[in-house]
């Protein structure tokens, strides 16, 4: 992630202050949310949750009385 | 009776119903103990000792009288500073919420342990909001390892880690979303248990993730650990994730059976190819499985997902549930969080809802896959901690170990999973070994590690504290 599209996530996420105060933080925990989501996306299971709709969420909704 | 300090929950439980002890006598040597040692461990954010000690002189006065509260009367207790006590401020370790207002009611898990007859003594050091640390930027210091003050004690339930295995209090509540009860009890020697997702109310807890957070005993011995998972199992109908369990509550029946019968899978990929161990660490390992296969276990080699997956799926829907929870504060607030909440909290932000929605679906197959082979093995042996604890100071050392770990993949499953002692590293810091179990299934848990803590006498080991 380029530090153009931090900043505009970090602006659309409402971050305008932290930015400003904090630019380190918000770099590294953007770096740290690229890490996790590329590999959940890159390596989803077998076969690939995201190719394959029958994988429901968990926790799947319960119905309670 | 001398050294009280060292006394098990249970020992301390059984004197006291007998009267050959005095809970008075007892929180009194504790809290004699807390104002020498706390000190230079900084487990407590707050030691209520006046409000202990009249609690200890009811207990007093209510086996006089010939009422016995529960099982754990008498016996004192901790509790990490996310989880409410009526009366006492739940800081969450934080400055946003430094000049906090005092909680109204009991969490449903201390009001379990008050029921039982447990004295609280008071609230204890965490990780900024179970995430966040050892931090040095906050408004109190972070808590210590006993085994060496210059060690980190791991977190993020650090001050239960420390009290327990200093002797300051026999058993305290931790709480663990990516492996908070189990990394203190695997750094400071001491036995703690994640149970079953919803097994135990997280009502009147500060979350961190809704659909990972686990509140968990940390004790110095099985025996303790058993006996106060029992207390606090249950079902809470105001908790939406609470179950009740359909294997019933007392957790000490089966301890000494041993494990002849049992089959346990050894989950060697954890920490000889994903994330390779200090070879004590390996070592460890391996003479814990020898062990058991020698008193009688059939333990065999299984292959679960790579723990990298397991961290990644953890990562993001952690990330995620907690940024829902923190983002007006860290809009607003930023300069009032530490450095490292305020960047582990904030990724969230950085994830969309597709992210989450694919880590949860992927959470799924994960637990699919832990189910399949738990349905070949009774138990599961694995690494808690890669590495002996490091030294607090070592921002560097703190930041590469806190991946370091195989406790994510069980917040992802909600399975079982016990950290327990499985000796001392040369430089005489613990190394620690992981069991896991089937959903509900904690007795057998139990059982097993109750087999290899008879057979290494790892409860016998006491942190070399002056005092």
């Amino acid at each position: 992630m380029d530090g153009k599209t931090i900043e505009a996530i970090a602006r659309r996420a409402g971050l305008q202050k932290t930015l400003e105060a904090f630019p380190d933080d918000v770099a590294a925990a953007a770096a740290s949310a690229e890490k996790a989501t590329e590999r959940v996306r890159t390596s989803s299971g077998t076969p690939p949750a995201s190719l394959e709709p029958s994988i429901e969420p968990w926790p799947p909704m319960v119905v309670r009385r | 009776m001398s050294d009280l300090h060292w006394l098990t929950a249970s020992a301390a439980a059984v004197a006291i119903a007998k009267r050959e002890m005095s809970p008075v006598d007892l929180t009194k040597a504790l809290l004699d103990r807390i104002e020498r040692l706390n000190p230079r461990l900084n487990a407590f954010i707050l030691v209520d000792a006046e409000k202990a000690l009249k609690e200890a002189r009811a207990a007093e006065a209510e086996m006089a009288q010939g009422r016995l509260r529960g099982p754990l009367h008498g016996v004192p207790v901790a509790i990490k500073d996310i989880i409410d006590v009526s009366g006492l401020p739940t800081t969450c370790h934080s400055k946003i919420f430094e000049i906090a207002v005092a909680a109204i009611a009991d969490a449903e898990c201390v009001a379990r342990l008050r029921a039982a007859g447990a004295i609280i003594l008071g609230k204890l050091s965490t990780h900024e909001f179970a995430i966040g640390g050892p931090s040095f930027d906050l408004p109190w210091p972070p808590a210590r390892n006993p085994w060496n003050v210059d060690h980190h004690p791991g977190g993020s339930s650090s001050g239960s880690g420390s009290g327990v295995a200093a002797g300051l209090f026999p058993m305290a509540l931790g709480t663990d979303t990516g492996g908070s009860v189990r990394n203190p009890a695997s750094a400071c020697a001491i036995v703690g248990t994640k149970p079953t997702y919803g097994l135990v109310s997280r009502r009147g807890v500060f979350p961190l993730a809704f659909t990972l957070d686990h509140v968990g005993p940390m004790t110095r011995t099985v025996e303790d650990n058993a006996l106060m998972l029992g207390v606090l199992a249950g079902h809470d109908p105001l908790d939406p994730a609470s179950v009740p369990s359909p294997s019933g509550s007392d957790y000490t029946k089966s301890l000494e059976v041993g494990v002849r019968d049992l089959r346990i899978g050894f989950v060697r990929r954890f920490h000889e190819t994903d994330v390779p161990a200090d070879p004590e660490v390996v070592a460890a390992l391996d003479r814990v499985a020898l062990t058991l296969r020698s008193e009688g276990a059939d333990v065999v080699d299984v292959t679960l997902p790579a723990l990298e997956d397991f961290a990644a799926v953890n990562r993001v829907i952690l990330q995620s549930e907690a940024w829902s929870i923190h983002s007006e504060w860290l809009k607003n607030r930023p300069g009032d969080y530490g450095r490292l909440a305020r960047r582990r909290l904030m990724s969230g932000a950085f994830m969309d809802a597709g992210d989450y929605v694919l880590a949860s679906r992927v959470r799924s197959q994960m637990i699919a896959d832990v189910e399949a082979v738990l349905r070949q093995v009774d138990i599961l042996l694995c690494a808690s901690s890669m590495d002996p604890p490091c030294r607090i100071d070592d921002s560097e050392a703190i930041e590469r170990t806190y991946m370091r770990q195989a406790r994510t993949p069980f917040n992802v499953t909600g399975h079982p999973a016990l950290a327990m002692p499985a000796g001392l590293s040369r430089d005489g810091l613990p190394l620690s070994v992981q069991f896991v179990g089937r959903y509900f299934d904690e007795a057998t848990l139990f059982r097993v590690a109750r087999s290899w803590e008879r057979a290494a006498g790892t409860d016998a080991l006491h942190p070399p504290l002056a005092g």
